[in-house]
């Protein structure tokens, strides 16, 4: 990435924090005065502390905003560029997310209240299709007071969602989970010969067999390791001709961090990020000839 | 109101003991001829990978007569029943047909090796395939059934469980054993 394009980057994004900051403080001072001032019925300082924090707010907003506006410029002009010299046939939509079907067709994710995705990403790496994208699941919970009802959501998942394309024919469907269980019926629990396998992962499958034949000892040892490796929960869905992975790990992938200079760390974090899904690829054997259409 | 003697409250009591160890008895029952009919089943997956995987590698034999008459005729004769898996055969028989047709697989890899020309025959391909697909169906019934026959050996032998499987006369039943080395050696490269 050009040195100078991420200074003028750090220099926009210092002057939105710094607005953020100025409207911080204001807006702070602003309803400290005016609360002094109101105790102490004291009108000419309450109009004062009224105008510091409206200043206050105007400044907060028009620095979120331009924080805003540039994380957004940052993923179309710079993340863009870089994930296609990664995986040159990708496609990166940061305003784009995998719609609600594509998501419950895991089919252990529980119906949220309300859905929000972004950050789509999709395309080919050898000869394995995919599509991925952050997604965020709401419930909603009401809550009865004397002084009336409370309706606020709480979040049961945040993280990442891909589907890859799985080439190998088996007889039903197949989940690995972390936590959850299967939302549909005829699901049965299934022993595998691993103990810790068994420990860490629940195995549910419509056909015993099925279990045993796409999760092979090597498979087994590969869904622990990935799971080593990305920390958070993981489930995987094999249905029909995809696997759907989630990682529920409370994170919102590739958005620039407020207060932390975009430097090589952040860049590589967010290569890595982007490389989860070669992982899963390329450990989970899904190019593997065997799986591939003939 | 009824008044209940001490001798009545054992009796209630032993009645009560009695009804709940023959439910027991009859949970352990069912879930071992449950397990049972699971191994049978399982068992009969393997008769059908084995099957399978017999097709497969006589059409493979096939297509590579035109190339090395001589190995794949001697290959041949290597497998005991050239018709598949009779109806009687035992565990210890499709171990057996397992091993035997884990070396035709290995004398087809040898053939290949040398006639390099067959390597890029569509239909020889297609089959290599179409094999090690079937293999991998193969361990997997194998893994079913062997999984299965744990669970049930467990109860066979674990105290107090053990005393209904005596009961019903079930007996330990046997792994299928596959040599780490004779599965290794039949791995299709692509």
């Amino acid at each position: 990435m050009e040195k100078n394009n991420l200074i003028i980057f750090n220099q926009n994004k210092k002057a939105a924090e710094k607005n953020i900051i100025i409207g911080g403080i204001g807006l702070a001072i602003g309803i400290v005065v005016f609360a002094l001032s109101y105790m102490n019925s004291v009108v000419p300082t309450l109009v004062i502390g009224v105008i510091i924090a409206v200043v206050g707010l105007v400044f907060f907003i028009k620095g979120s905003s331009s924080f805003s506006s540039l994380n957004k410029r940052f993923k179309k002009d710079v993340l863009s560029k870089m994930f296609k010299e990664l995986i040159p046939d990708i496609e990166y939509r940061p305003d784009y997310g995998l719609n609600e079907g594509t998501v419950y067709e895991t089919d252990f994710l529980k119906r949220a209240d309300r859905f929000h995705s972004e950050d789509y990403l999709e395309g080919k790496i050898e000869d394995v299709e995919f599509v991925s994208s952050d997604v965020k699941l709401e419930e909603r919970h009401v809550q009865h007071t004397k002084n009336g009802t409370r309706t606020y959501y709480v979040t049961y998942f945040l993280g990442r969602v891909f589907r890859f394309a799985f080439n190998k024919e088996f007889i039903g469907s197949l989940q690995v989970l972390e936590s959850d269980r299967p939302k549909s019926r005829g699901y049965k629990r299934v022993k595998l010969e691993s103990i810790d396998f068994n420990k860490k992962f629940k195995t549910y499958a419509t056909e015993d067999i099925t279990a045993f034949y796409i999760l092979t000892p090597d498979i087994m040892e590969a869904i622990f390791n990935l799971e080593k490796r990305h920390p958070g929960r993981i489930g995987l869905s094999f249905h029909g001709e995809h696997l759907y992975v989630t990682i529920n790990n409370n994170k919102d992938t590739f958005e620039i961090k407020l207060f932390r200079e975009i430097d090589d760390s952040m860049i590589r974090e967010f290569e890595k990020d982007l490389l989860v899904i070669k992982d899963f690829i390329m450990t989970l054997k899904l190019n593997n000839n065997l799986f591939k259409k003939k | 109101m009824f008044l209940v003697t001490t001798g009545g409250m054992i009796g209630i009591i032993l009645g009560g003991l009695l009804i709940v160890i023959i439910l027991w008895y009859i949970g352990v029952m069912n879930s071992l001829r449950q397990l049972e009919l699971k191994v049978q089943e399982a068992e009969s997956g393997i008769d059908v990978a084995l099957t399978k995987r017999f097709d497969m590698l006589t059409k493979m034999l096939q297509t590579t007569k035109g190339y090395a008459k001589h190995e794949t005729e001697t290959l041949e004769k290597v497998v005991k029943w050239r018709s598949g898996i009779p109806a009687d055969a035992t565990l210890k028989d499709k171990e057996e047909f397992f091993g035997q047709m884990n070396k035709v697989a290995q004398g087809i890899n040898v053939v290949v090796e040398k006639y390099p020309d067959l390597k890029a025959n569509t239909v020889f391909i297609e089959l290599q395939s179409a094999i090690a697909n079937t293999e991998e169906h193969l361990q997997a019934a194998r893994r079913l059934y062997n999984a299965n026959v744990t669970r049930i050996n467990t109860i066979i032998v674990t105290f107090p469980k053990s005393i209904v499987a005596n009961a019903i006369h079930m007996e330990r039943k046997a792994y299928f054993e596959a040599e780490e080395s004779k599965r290794e050696d039949v791995k299709m490269e692509f």
